[in-house]
């Protein structure tokens, strides 16, 4: 019998299995364990296992950075490959072209990798998000020039905000090349000074986000100096850039509605600003007009001619005063007066004669005793009215 | 429009003389009046640029 080498022989059985069509270009079920990726090479080594065995699996370099998500140990894997053997250590393993995650797609796994990378590396946080400018004179609009979203956009700003300049670029947002080219975009419509940047596509095409959902979009709107409105057109599902993105708008249209205000509301602004003006200069005006005033009062208040015044309206207080006092003075006068001529009227004789008494006159002479007269002498009589003369018969 | 806003914030301080609030009154007039004709003047400009992309064209 012929000795053969340990080289020999594994090369004998890798030609075997080679050339067993139920080995080669195989699907296997299973549970990722053991993955490593070695960091220099680039190439993939990890076990497949279910619940009795397992299997050595590699993928090469070249097929794993094909890869669109990372195998993790413990997911379940859908694998595609061939068996070989390892001849150096007599070994055979799975050789991997493609790996599939179970359940979910691989596509959608990978998405659902890449939205927890970015967001531990903090690219979705809303601190980094910049509001927009109020009034953006550059806006950049980052889409397929011959799409609807580049008509929609400048339809919208021409309406509402027509004092801008929009800076439309050209880009691929489907296809190969996509994602490079909204990049690109992007950095061209920062460079050309924009103040705000619309990214994205519109309506009626394909659902296919994929430029949307890149790493390389999401860190060029993450990095971009001023703030980027996504709008990707896609109600259910947020891609990466619209997360990315310092503001996202549901369409093209709504992004442009975003991006600057509507010119009704400036001349609005504007009339509030100038009622605003005209109150406050008329408020000075106020202000210093009663200041005039009352410092006007004091002023005339020590003009010689007030003083004069004042002097003359005392004067004429003063001779009011006097008036009073005499016109009081002689009132008093005349009461008394007529008092008095009241009393010396009640002591009049001729009121005494009034009640019946007479007065008797001899030779011009009152008589009050009967002494002085003689019989045959002749009196005069007074009465209280009239008079008499008499001739004295007797006397005692 | 920010200038605008500027001297309205100016004149609603209300410590200024009335000379100086006048003539700010009157550059707010002057300015709310360029805006005013700005707004009504407004032309959109639209610049295109389709280097990067030909085969969308």
């Amino acid at each position: 019998m012929a000795v053969i080498t340990v080289s020999q022989i594994n090369r004998y059985i890798g030609s075997i299995l080679k050339s067993d069509r139920n080995i080669q270009g195989v699907m296997v079920r299973g549970e990722v364990i053991d993955y490593v990726k070695h960091y220099r090479s680039g190439h993939v080594y990890f076990t497949l296992k279910d619940s009795e065995s397992s299997l050595k699996a590699v993928m090469f370099a070249n097929a794993a950075a094909r890869l669109r998500f990372e195998p993790e140990d413990g997911m379940s894997v859908i694998v595609s490959g061939s068996i070989g053997v390892y001849e150096r250590d007599g070994a055979y393993q799975l050789y991997v072209n493609d790996i599939i995650p179970e359940g979910a797609g691989a596509a959608g796994a990978a998405l659902e990798q890449l939205k927890n990378k970015l967001a531990k590396e903090g690219i979705f946080d809303t601190a980094h998000k910049r509001p927009i400018p109020p009034m953006p004179r550059k806006i950049g609009a980052v889409t397929s020039l011959s799409g609807a979203a580049v008509r929609d956009i400048i339809n919208v700003l021409s309406r509402r905000y027509p004092l801008c300049e929009v800076y439309a670029v050209n880009a691929l947002v489907q296809g190969e090349g996509a994602a490079d080219s909204v990049c690109r975009g992007i950095l061209k419509a920062e460079a050309a000074g924009c103040d705000v940047i619309i990214v994205g596509r519109g309506g009626g095409s394909s659902e296919d986000l994929s430029a949307f959902n890149t790493e390389k979009v999401a860190y060029v709107v993450y990095n971009c100096k001023v703030p980027v409105i996504s709008a990707v057109g896609h109600e259910t599902d947020y891609t990466i850039a619209d997360l990315a993105a310092d503001l996202r708008a549901p369409t093209p249209s709504a992004a442009a509605e975003l991006s600057a205000p509507d010119i009704s509301s400036l001349y609005e602004k504007i009339g509030i600003m100038e009622r605003r003006a005209e109150r406050s200069v008329l408020a000075q005006f106020d202000k210093a007009s009663d200041r005039f005033i009352a410092l006007n009062a004091r002023l005339t208040a020590q003009s010689p001619e007030n003083r004069v015044r004042l002097t003359a309206e005392r004067l004429t207080g003063l001779e009011k005063r006097r008036e009073t006092a005499f016109a009081r003075y002689f009132e008093r006068l005349e009461h008394q007066l007529s008092e008095r001529i009241a009393r010396l009227d009640s002591l009049s004789p001729l009121k005494v004669l009034s009640r019946g008494y007479s007065l008797v006159y001899k030779d011009d002479k009152l008589l009050n005793t009967s002494d002085e007269l003689d019989k045959g002498d002749k009196v005069r009589i007074t009465f209280g009215s009239g008079g008499a003369e008499a001739e004295i018969t007797d006397k005692w | 429009m920010t200038k605008l806003g500027k001297i309205v914030a100016e004149l609603e301080k209300g410590d200024i003389p009335l000379e100086k609030a006048v003539e700010l009154y009157g550059e707010g007039v002057k300015l709310s009046a360029a805006c005013r004709k700005q707004l009504d003047d407004a032309q959109i400009k639209i610049t295109e640029d389709g280097g990067e992309a030909p085969s969308e064209r």
